[in-house]
């Protein structure tokens, strides 16, 4: 296999509301996970792991965060000759004076990029899913089955499906079968297998779907594209995964797919998944190990190397860099790059953003306090004063200046601008 | 390379280091593995780049692969490029000579045709087994204002341990007057770190002089201060030359401590993450609950399910259940198996440790090893690379075991004594 046959198209442009001050500054994708690595490292690595060295990855929202962390494509041993990684972000020209305005419409204004390829499947991915899975298998099934469309789903509690694109597979073959019914978050949801946003095309329907969709007023692959072979009755099937699947497009998921990271046997094991990211970005290949003082207590937890720890770490994962001083506590936390928690600070259910600093003796979230919406999101670059009481489910937003903090305390679900 | 004027680094990196005793069994003394994820040479190297010098040549000659392959390109420490670069020089044969290297200065002298192809004014010559932090782009300023022909990096050391060293007596301007090589009763404390700037022109001619010149501390200076112009250079940083077990591991134990004085980020130290192996495509190191962590240094993707304390475990590194690792050095890899105890010890890579083994047991510290009795004395054990212990097996102190050790070569033995081991036959 000399030239790649098969073209990856990961979508990594989008924000999502949800995310809120994580995603101020990035791309969801971008969004550090897993104690050292950000989320579109998952595809990016099953990609590396599968043989599949073609990549675009299409971008559009704040991608520096991104670019930044792709860097050459080193780290997913995608340079070489025919093998590498391209960022296409939107651009103008005579036809098109638009944004992306939505997924497909982001491949369909790049299908220069993709005809010049000429490949013989096109893969397109979402960059925000935390997930092993070998794509050969699904390419594999898709080529016996001669399909325009082979989609991944996975199956799901019938009051989760709502929330997903939903489809009947027949039971043709242990791998899948054909696409029986699909509908995009239905609210009566006839099948129980949701979409995994994991779609293998043949190159020429893929054009020519997407040149018809044109026509459309909305460009998505699960609301349009998908319905639209269907009624057309295109060779659609549908490959059933079985493995574990982690989203992250709200807090609370982006909360417990973490905690999904813990354990003596967890859900997610970036180490047997072989995870791979750019040590570069952020330059984590210079920090050393983490160092744990005589005071430091570590339970259930994750740390990477660049940390420095003297207080107690419950069910928490730090990334490189933290500081967690003496008397200090983090439980149920999710610190990011660089945070300072300094002498006796409490945090409780936090997720901190890069380079926030906590002041002696502050308490931020509320122990016991386990119900969704509960968590409470530090933006960036910020210093939390000095015996600051914030509740549960509050949110601080990016960079606040220091006259901007309360007198002491945030109520419950708070939010600071 | 670049015709430059910056200084060119000569690097010393083919010394075998035998004290160091298995650890070198299969690499290069600078290769060791040092504070969970660097080797040795890498605290030279990365002063080297950050003193922002971008030349430098490598020189090996015992077991080198290992050392080779974590060089690489020199990329880690940012010495790729069109006008810089690392350059490996081993020993090989000519037109006339043909022999490994003798001694420090020959080593040098078997590569005059580098140093004449790379033109430079100074030549730092440095070895690659210390761990420290120095910047040599002062200690090359200062050799120019001293219009120096040898500059000496020198550090205060206790009189105890001046035997070790090349010692000079200095007047009031730093000037060296006086020299002792590994004196045995000390008239100075002033210890040569083995790190030398020459004036090249100088170099060139002083080697060219006598070929039965061998080594720079025992031949070159001495004879030089009669006549030419060499200075000390002062240090009074942190500086530990890693040649023996104990040293090794007593620097391994002052990483630890917050304000021990040595810091390899702060400091600038790079490892290299792209060698052979890629050590650092590690996850987070996981703290199972019910683990014991304390006053330890422990690298990503390590698993912690026992208790490790005052300790230094590199990458990958598993302690099980009820494990104990105490005062000990673990390499890459290792793992340590349920019940086990680690004590005193420095394994090397991937070593198995059976469940219920016990690794350093004993009071009985101060019974040297009997093979090599000036190696381990002071209670450490030696585990080497690949070995696998048998389960509930009690290995005392001093011990040295050797590397790819299988169980079946206990042979059914339930301890090895303190002061014993299991070495190739």
């Amino acid at each position: 296999m000399l030239k790649p046959s098969t073209l990856a198209m990961i979508l990594a442009g989008g924000r999502v509301d949800e995310l809120g001050v994580l995603t101020h500054y990035r791309p969801k994708s971008a969004v550090p996970f897993g104690g050292f690595a950000r989320v579109i490292d998952f595809p990016l690595t099953n990609l590396m792991l599968s043989g599949i060295e073609l990549i675009a990855i299409l971008s559009q929202y704040r991608s520096y965060s991104l670019i930044n962390h792709i860097g050459t494509g080193a780290a997913w041993d995608m340079i070489g000759r025919y093998r590498g990684i391209s960022i296409l972000p939107p651009f103008k020209d005579y036809e098109s004076p638009h944004w992306y305005r939505g997924s497909a419409d982001a491949v369909y204004q790049n299908l220069d990029f993709v005809r010049y390829h000429d490949p013989e499947e096109i893969l397109v991915l979402s960059g925000d899913h935390v997930y092993s899975m070998d794509y050969r298998k699904m390419i594999r099934y898709h080529n016996e089955q001669n399909a325009d469309l082979t989609a991944a789903f996975l199956e799901v509690a019938p009051e989760e499906a709502s929330r997903f694109g939903v489809a009947e597979i027949a039971d043709d073959f242990p791998e899948g079968g054909r696409l029986i019914s699909y509908e995009e978050k239905p609210e009566r949801p006839r099948g129980r297998w949701a979409s995994l946003t994991v779609l293998c095309f043949r190159p020429a329907v893929l054009y020519e779907m997407l040149r018809l969709n044109q026509e459309s007023d909305s460009y998505e692959f699960g609301r349009d594209i998908i319905p639209m072979m269907m009624e057309r009755r295109l060779n659609v099937h549908g490959y059933k995964f079985h493995g574990y699947w982690g989203y992250t497009r709200t807090v609370d998921e982006y909360w417990q797919t973490s905690m999904d990271l813990l354990g003596p046997d967890p859900k997610i094991d970036m180490e047997k998944w072989g995870l791979r990211t750019n040590l570069e970005h952020r330059n984590i290949r210079d920090c050393q190990p983490m160092k744990i003082g005589g005071h430091g207590v570590l339970d259930n937890s994750m740390v990477y190397n660049g940390c420095i720890v003297d207080g107690t770490v419950r069910n928490s994962i730090l990334f490189p860099g933290v500081r967690v001083e003496r008397g200090a506590e983090v439980v149920d936390s999710i610190l990011f790059f660089n945070n300072h928690v300094r002498e006796d600070a409490r945090l409780c259910r936090v997720v901190s953003d890069v380079n926030t600093d906590f002041g002696r003796n502050c308490r931020v979230g509320v122990p016991g306090v386990d119900t969704p919406g509960n968590v409470t999101v530090i933006g960036w670059n910020n210093r939390v004063p000095d015996s600051m009481v914030i509740g549960s489910g509050c949110t601080v937003y990016p960079r606040l200046a220091a006259d901007r903090w309360p007198e002491n305390h945030m109520v419950d679900q708070e939010v600071l601008k | 390379m670049r015709p430059g004027t910056d200084a060119l680094v000569l690097l010393l990196a083919g010394g075998i280091g035998s004290r160091l005793n298995i650890l070198v069994g299969h690499r290069a003394k600078p290769a060791v593995p040092f504070g969970g994820i660097y080797r040795i040479i890498d605290f030279s190297l990365s002063n080297v780049m950050n003193s922002g010098l971008t030349r430098v040549g490598v020189l090996t000659q015992y077991k080198p692969l290992s050392l080779m392959r974590h060089i690489g390109t020199g990329e880690a420490w940012d010495f790729t490029g069109r006008t810089r670069g690392v350059k490996i020089l081993p020993p090989r044969t000519g037109e006339k000579d043909s022999d490994w290297y003798q001694g420090t200065a020959d080593a040098i002298r078997q590569n005059i045709d580098f140093i004449q192809s790379n033109p430079s004014e100074q030549v730092l010559i440095l070895s690659g087994d210390h761990i420290y932090q120095m910047d040599f782009a002062a200690m090359l300023e200062y050799h120019r204002h001293k219009e120096a022909d040898i500059t000496i990096g020198m550090m205060v050391v206790p009189k105890s341990e001046i035997h070790q060293f090349g010692a000079g007596i200095v007047d009031t301007e730093n000037r060296i007057i006086d020299w002792e090589e590994k004196p045995r009763v000390p008239r100075t404390n002033l210890a040569s770190m083995g790190i030398y700037v020459f004036d090249t022109d100088y170099l060139l001619r002083t080697l060219g002089r006598d070929k039965r010149e061998i080594d720079f501390g025992m031949h070159i200076v001495p004879r030089a201060i009669g006549s030419d112009r060499v200075f000390a250079y002062p240090f009074y940083g942190y500086w530990r030359d890693v040649g023996t077990i104990q040293s090794y591991w007593e620097t391994n134990m002052d990483l630890i401590p917050e304000d021990s004085g040595i810091s390899p980020e702060e400091w600038g130290i790079r490892p290299n993450p792209e060698a052979e192996g890629r050590p650092m495509d590690r996850a987070p190191a996981r703290f199972i609950s019910g683990c014991q962590v304390r006053s330890s240094m422990i690298s990503a993707g390590s698993v912690i399910e026992g208790t490790v304390i005052n300790s230094v475990l590199s990458p990958g590194v598993l302690v099980k259940k009820g494990a104990v690792v105490r005062d000990s050095v673990i390499f890459e890899d290792s793992v340590i198996g349920e019940g086990a105890v680690v004590d005193l010890a420095i394994c090397d890579k991937r070593v198995q440790v059976g469940a219920r083994a016990i690794v350093g047991h004993g009071e009985d510290r101060d019974r040297p090893n009997s093979r090599y009795p000036k190696h381990l004395y002071t209670g450490i054990t030696l585990i080497g690379k690949e070995a696998v212990l048998p389960e509930k097996i009690r290995i005392g102190r001093n011990c040295i075991v050797r590397p790819n050790c299988r169980p079946e070569d206990f042979a059914g033995l339930a301890a090895l004594a303190s002061g014993e081991s299991i070495l190739e036959e």
